[in-house]
């Protein structure tokens, strides 16, 4: 077999005018022709940089190459001009981007985008050609209805058809050589496990080679022939999947695969928890539906709704944690809000605890908030910049008298830091000060110091790398256990339900299709919608190859 | 475990080294600072009387006989604000602008009681035996005071006009009514400085609550709040000035409320937009969720999220307020006794011959004034922007 790409000794170097930033330092891997190479890592490793020092797209002025070189079909491409980068660049080498949003350009239909790299690179071909040719490249890619189609526009499409869509504008020259950027992170996992089999798909028929970049080792175990592990900037282990995998040699890649969620060891249901399987339940859900009116017009008529949670009977029981799962709209985010009532439900009640909520005035909820706490997906956003730890904590607790004095808040948010396994004095600091996980601590602590009975995760978990993200569950778990708490874990993550969660509820447009204990529902789905759901999961167990 | 690091907002102290690092608004900064200065000190800058004098061994100040009851209330203000920055008392920017504004309320309040000065200065007084004839004395920088036409200081008394160049002896010359120009551009700055901020200040508390209110509750509220915003915007402040003026006379602090009144709009439309972005973010729905006051939610949560965007507005709106004064007192219907720049600039015009002293020196403050604020103003929206911010620190 022969390389295709071979990158010896690579480094990437960022000048700031504060320091140095070794992104890539010393990376060497090759690729052969017609296989995946799979760059895994965690944020901030250097597998992006890699990819991107490969295509000659990191920005001149502040990037540097020290040492390396990069050998794609023998040449060395750290040596090209940008004339000659740019003859590469899309006929030979092509790239597909994370984001489908925002990759392709609004304002051109997708044929137009698709026939302008075509015209630039193949100048003699004729415009019959181009058109024969973009039609093949979105036919290639399952479009259905392709030639209709090539006079969409990006809107029109919807996410997993858009990144179908840059896959057939990287294949329309016939690459070589395929880098694909975390290509189906943003997509849901039925969606995922499609792109991923097309990719393999295309792999078999076009024999190119596939630079994969991704932080998932299910999509690893799905796709790769070969693997290799980044941390800060090094390549610390590489080799064949299985091996890799499997016999995972370099601390690091232990460590990360010991946090998959699937390889978390496994908790024993407790005889509380057996005990308490049918207590009584704390909240009580009755044909609860959230709509969002659509306005239209001069007068802002109401012309139709979008029914976000739709007709929704649920009992959450007291002690346990119940997972709510689902693909992105399909309402799970917005029944948690509406629980809460942060979200104005239209019509259906929320009891808890024998009080109705729906209907309350913001006065008479007040003493209810405190028992209902939210944790949010976003660390970036959950927390307000400009305020210190210590008011984010201790303003709460004086609305709900919690505490007599400021002193006596401080050392129960002090307290609560410890809890959550941060420092005290973390109080005196602002969020920028600290890292994703930390920050989810934090929004951890702030629903904790209410002493809340009932607290909604929504996605907590999905922002963060995976051995952080083991890191907060195992903190959940030990939470729960000590305090009676119950939770919502609102997720996507199949293996974060199965790791963590007592019952599964699952949604699908606004309703619930099923639910029971997660055991059953993950093991043994009884609905069509979960079972499909629970395929597309990519797991460890090898399947290419 | 209490050891309060009370180190100021690092947030805060990141944009304003930021905002510090061009050159231009460096200078800015001094002129406005020079601007400050000349208006909190100008009886001292530039005044007729002897600041000191020992006359037959015993030593006055005439100065502080003559302050009126404004030189008070402003250098007290100014005091206060020296202490307040100065001190390292740990007070919250809110418990310190309250401080601040019991002592300007106190500070009125003992000026009206105790400062009486005589109702009638008569200048020619200083030039007698009586402020000459002492074992010695110390004049201010420039001797002469704003009002003082000095009939009695020129051979050929009322002879001749008494306008006349830029000499030694006036360094910016005289007027028509030989009134010094310097000393008048001095005690004008005054007017300059208070009429920017204060007018500034008040659309500003009148835009950030309405717009808040707007941009919180959306829906109708918003709906309503954003017709009233369109009527005020459709009042031009020009016209509704010179119709006040008309009917209730001349009062700066008119003139004050009332581009404060009229001007308001544009604030609540930015802060509008700020807290409609906010109100979805995670932090304010975690507050709501704790069950927050909703003037907490509003002004502790969301207001310094969102503040950032009217400052740079206001700075550019503190140009535009002292543009109004000036063109109003252009018109000829500023204020009558006080000098500003604006009605200096329209004695340079309406005198029978153009005085070019007359017409630059004026015309030149107004111009660097306005040229600072709006210096600082664009200075300030690139240190908040994080890309440009980005880019000024590499240019720096």
């Amino acid at each position: 077999m022969t390389n295709l790409l071979e990158v010896r000794d690579l480094s990437t170097y960022f000048t700031t005018p504060e320091r140095e930033v070794k992104a890539v330092d010393g990376v060497s891997f090759a690729l052969n022709k017609a296989e995946t190479f799979c760059l895994v890592g965690e944020s901030g490793s250097g597998k992006s940089i890699t990819a991107l020092s490969v295509m000659r797209l990191l920005p001149a002025r502040i990037s540097s190459h020290p040492s390396g070189s990069i050998w794609f079909n023998g040449v060395d491409l750290l040596k090209q001009d940008d004339e000659a980068m740019r003859h590469i660049r899309g006929s030979q080498i092509a790239m597909i981007f994370q984001e489908p949003m925002t990759s392709l350009n609004p304002v051109f239909t997708i044929g137009d985008q698709i026939t302008e790299a075509l015209q630039l690179h193949h100048p003699e071909m004729s415009n019959q050609e181009v058109q024969e040719r973009t039609v093949k490249a979105l036919e290639q890619v399952h479009l259905p209805n392709a030639r209709g189609r090539m006079r969409d526009y990006p809107h029109q499409l919807s996410g997993g058809q858009r990144q179908r869509v840059m896959i057939a504008m990287a294949l329309a020259c016939d690459p070589e050589l395929l880098i694909a950027d975390e290509p189906t992170t943003a997509l849901d996992v039925t969606v995922q496990a499609e792109i991923l089999r097309l990719m393999r798909e295309l792999q078999d028929n076009t024999g190119m080679s596939i630079l994969m970049i991704t932080h998932d080792f299910g999509v690893v175990a799905q796709m790769a022939h070969q693997v290799g592990v980044m941390q800060y900037g090094k390549l610390v282990e590489q080799g064949s999947t299985k091996q890799v995998l499997s016999q995972p040699q370099h601390p690091y890649t232990q460590q990360l695969l010991a946090a998959v969620p699937e390889n978390l060891a496994r908790r024993k249901p407790t005889t509380a928890q057996v005990l308490n399987a049918d207590a009584k339940p704390l909240i009580e859900i009755h044909n609860l539906s959230v709509w969002f009116p659509i306005k239209k017009g001069l007068f802002r008529r109401t012309v139709d709704y979008v029914k976000a949670v739709d007709d929704v009977s649920l009992a959450i029981p007291k002690g346990q944690i119940m997972a709510l799962v689902g693909e992105s709209g399909c309402g799970k985010t917005t029944l948690g809000r509406a629980i809460l009532q942060l979200e104005k439900p239209t019509q259906g009640s929320v009891n808890v605890e024998g009080q109705e909520l729906v209907g309350l005035s913001d006065q008479a909820l007040r003493p209810w908030r405190a028992k209902m706490q939210i944790v949010f997906q976003d660390p970036q956003s959950s927390l307000n910049p400009r305020l210190l730890v210590e008011t984010m904590l201790t303003e709460p607790m004086k609305v709900h008298g919690i505490g007599s004095s400021h002193e006596e808040r401080l050392e129960l948010a002090a307290r609560t830091l410890e809890h959550v396994q941060l420092k005290r004095e973390y109080l005196w600091r602002y969020p920028h000060e600290f890292s994703g996980g930390q920050r989810q601590r934090i929004g951890l602590a702030r629903a904790l110091v209410l002493n809340p009975e009932f607290i909604v995760c929504d996605e907590i978990t999905s922002a963060l790398d995976v051995s952080v993200q083991a890191e907060i569950l195992q903190l959940l778990l030990d939470i729960r256990s000590e305090r009676d708490l119950t939770l919502l874990f609102v997720t996507h993550n199949i293996g974060v339900v199965e790791y963590l969660s007592d019952q599964t509820v699952v949604m699908y447009k606004g309703k619930i299709v099923e639910r029971g204990l997660t055991e059953q529902v993950c093991r043994n789905p009884q609905e069509p919608y979960t079972q499909k759901l629970l395929a597309a999961v990519p797991r460890l167990t090898i399947t290419a190859l | 475990m209490t050891d309060v690091v009370a180190t100021r907002d690092p947030y805060l102290r990141r944009i304003w080294e930021r905002t510090l690092q061009g050159t231009g608004v460096k200078f800015a900064l001094v002129w406005v600072g020079l601007l400050v200065f000349a208006a909190v000190f100008a009886p001292f800058l530039a005044n007729s009387m002897p600041l000191i004098m020992s006359k037959n061994g015993q030593i006055s100040m005439p100065v502080l006989h003559y302050l009126s009851r404004e030189d008070v209330v402003v250098l007290i203000a100014f005091v206060a604000l020296i202490v307040l920055w100065v001190l390292p008392l740990r007070l919250n920017w809110r418990r310190g602008l309250a401080v601040f504004f019991l002592v300007i309320v106190a500070g009125v309040i003992i000026a009206n009681q105790y400062v009486n000065p005589p109702k009638l200065i008569i200048y020619e007084d200083f030039r007698s035996p009586a402020y000459n004839q002492v074992d010695w004395k110390l004049m201010p920088p420039i001797p002469y005071a704003p009002t003082d036409y000095m009939r009695d200081a020129r051979e050929r008394g009322l002879q001749t006009a008494p306008l006349s160049e830029p000499s030694l002896q006036h360094w910016m010359g005289t007027e028509e009514n030989g009134a010094e120009v310097f000393s008048r551009m001095i005690h004008a700055s005054r007017i300059a400085l208070s009429i920017g901020i204060i007018a500034t200040s008040i659309s500003m508390v009148i835009g950030v609550i309405i717009g808040g209110i707007m941009g919180y509750f959306s829906g109708v509220v918003d709906m309503m709040g954003m017709r009233l915003v369109e009527i005020f915007e459709a009042i031009p402040t020009l016209f509704l000035l010179l119709t006040f003026v008309a009917f209730f006379g001349r009062s700066l602090y008119m003139m004050m409320v009332i581009i404060g009144v009229t001007s308001w709009s544009g604030y609540a439309r930015y802060i509008r937009a700020e807290f409609l972005k906010l109100r979805k973010q995670d932090y304010v729905q975690a507050a709501i969720a704790s069950g927050l006051p909703l003037r907490s939610i509003l002004f502790r949560h969301m207001l310094p999220n969102g503040v950032a965007p009217l400052l740079v507005a206001a700075s550019f709106g503190v140009a535009s307020a002292i543009l109004a004064e000036a063109t109003l007192s252009f018109l000829g219907l500023g204020l009558v006794d006080a000098p500003s720049w604006g009605q200096m600039l329209d004695q340079a015009v309406k005198s029978g011959t153009f005085n070019w002293w007359m017409a630059v020196f004026p015309g030149g403050a107004i111009f660097m004034t306005v040229f600072a604020y709006t210096l600082i103003g664009e200075a300030f929206r690139d240190a908040i922007d994080p890309k440009t911010a980005y880019r000024v620190k590499r240019s720096a």
